[in-house]
């Protein structure tokens, strides 16, 4: 009980004065960023409306916005902007999933196993800081132009995230939390399950966040060829027509799906690894 | 009762060279004793201790508890460390009751031998706390139930108070003692204070590095005096502790031990 005596009462009241401070800088941050995306739009709007900028270029939002309505319900290429948005999310979903089922397994086994991380490793070094669309044509003269070679695009980039983070996560345990296991008498078995696992879930959290990013930045390289849906062949089969209102839409779109995605792993994050930055 | 023959650990640095990080070192830890190493940084206590944990392999001798030699980490020996080694992820309870899952007790009866061993320490209130909401020395607390929750043959404890401020510090050696008198486990604590460990131990070992080995070896009747009831600043006060607590600065001074 003397400990928190000690440390109790003193400090508490630095400690909420400090609080304050804080959140007075934080609400400032808030205004400056709100401010920005402000002059942003204002810029677009006057730009866009004294004709400074040909339409061609830079159509107005009001055209963006009315071009969305229209082919949120009517369509554009074949398909409803939702239903391209839904083929999208749906291939980056599945190619997250695989990724990650595949990812941290085989980077927690490289972590733990340095046979496994010398066979694994240089295959990892070598493609993982390759730009996808560098290795797409291997990819669809492989697998073919259909949806397998998309996802597999997908998989592949959002691979190395995760596997490096795995095999970080689990480098990262210490060596003395281990040892209070053992002298606990836990096994071979019931350290990993118990210590290393639970210990690297916060770096993989990190790979997986990266990965998300990765997956929606390859998007458009994945539908670049023999796509008939797709937020990404949406916007290329408008930059063929010169639609700057559809390429708009598209990276409105892109980004709107990559936050909310992000957002999502980060609930995820906050819901299992509450302990994380806090130890 | 923990024996050790000869023990020695030699390992090789980065550059080739070998360190003598312990040296033919022999112990004996009987029932009851509450043995402290005492050394200067680098003497080896730590090596020591964690080759009986089973952490470090020996290079030659024997380590054996009640006769069992020891050839890995094992739940017979509990250790507390110096740093903070709890489960971030895990209340107060459940970091005590670690070491009971891990044995396959039941959840029921898991919870209340932890919350008993909290209750032993003083944190019976805390029991739903997660670790980063304790202080220092309430997460020390904390490690301590946990190593004795597997009921351990045997606890070591190294510099358990070494990261604690010096009211803390003493508090928590008044704990230790008298979870020493309850339980009557054999200990082995390893420090660097000379006074704390004429106050906690019934037998203390001067360790000097370089190669790491015993120096000196010294019996204390203080802590009975404690526990007996009189109060630690008497105890620390009487001119039989302050004697011996000159002598074995002397020594360790004198052996160059202190940089």
């Amino acid at each position: 009980m003397s400990d928190l005596a000690i440390d109790g009462k003193v400090p508490r009241d630095a400690m909420a004065q400090r609080r304050r401070r804080v959140a007075r800088r934080d609400r400032w941050a808030t205004v400056v960023s709100i401010l920005v995306v402000a002059v942003v739009i204002i810029g677009w709007c006057v730009g866009s409306g004294l004709r400074l900028v040909s339409p061609l270029f830079l159509p107005s939002p009001w055209r963006v916005v009315h071009q969305a309505v229209v082919i949120a319900r009517n369509g554009y290429a074949g398909a409803t902007l939702w239903e391209h948005a839904a083929a999208s999310l749906l291939r980056v979903m599945v190619g997250f999933a695989i990724a990650t089922s595949l990812a941290i397994p085989i980077g927690l086994a490289m972590g733990i196993n340095r046979f496994v991380k010398a066979i694994v490793h240089p295959v990892l070094e070598f493609y993982w800081p390759l730009p996808p669309l560098a290795y797409l044509p291997l990819v669809i003269i492989w697998l073919g132009i259909d949806e397998t070679s998309k996802i597999v695009l997908l998989t592949a980039a959002m691979f190395g995230p995760i596997c490096m983070a795995a095999q970080a996560g689990v480098r990262s345990v210490p060596i003395e939390r281990v040892h209070a296991a053992q002298s606990l008498g836990a096994t071979a078995r019931q350290v990993f399950l118990h210590i290393v696992l639970p210990s690297a879930l916060p770096e993989i959290f990190t790979g997986l966040r990266i990965a998300m990013g990765v997956g929606w930045g390859t998007l458009v390289a994945a539908e670049l060829v023999a796509a008939t849906r797709g937020i990404g062949f949406m916007i290329l089969s408008a930059s063929n027509f010169l639609a700057t209102d559809i390429v708009f839409i598209g990276i409105a779109v892109i980004a709107v799906c990559a936050i909310g995605s992000s957002m999502a792993v980060r609930a995820m994050e906050r819901v299992l690894v509450p302990w994380k930055g806090r130890s | 009762m923990l024996s050790v023959r000869h023990a020695t650990v030699h390992y090789e640095t980065d550059d080739g060279g070998t360190v003598h990080a312990l040296e033919d070192v022999s112990l004996d830890i009987d029932d009851g004793e509450f043995v402290v190493g005492l050394g200067a940084s680098g003497c080896g206590k730590s090596t020591l201790l964690n080759a009986i944990a089973g952490f470090v392999p020996l290079t030659a001798g024997a380590i054996a508890v009640d006769g069992v030699p020891v050839i890995g980490p094992g739940a017979d020996r509990g250790v507390v460390f110096q740093q903070d080694t709890l489960l971030p992820w895990a209340s107060a309870l459940d970091n005590v009751a670690f070491g009971l899952k891990l044995q396959g007790v039941g959840r029921a009866e898991r919870r209340r031998r932890a919350q008993e061993l909290l209750r032993l320490v003083g944190l019976e209130s805390f029991a739903r706390a997660a670790p980063w909401q304790l202080s220092g020395g309430m997460r020390q607390r904390v490690g301590l139930a946990r190593a004795l929750a597997t009921d351990p043959k045997i606890l070591l404890m190294d510099e358990p108070l070494g990261a604690l401020d010096s009211l803390t510090r003493e508090t928590m050696q008044e704990l230790i003692l008298r979870l020493w008198a309850r339980t009557r486990k054999r200990v082995l604590f390893i420090t660097h204070s000379i006074e704390e460990a004429i106050f906690l131990g019934t037998s203390i070992v001067v360790l000097s590095p370089r190669p790491g080995r015993i120096v000196a070896r010294f019996q204390s009747d203080h802590v009975r005096r404690f526990l007996q009831g009189e109060p630690a600043a008497s105890v620390k006060s009487a001119p039989a502790f302050i004697a011996l607590r000159e002598q074995i600065r002397a020594l360790i001074h004198h052996g160059g031990a202190y940089v």
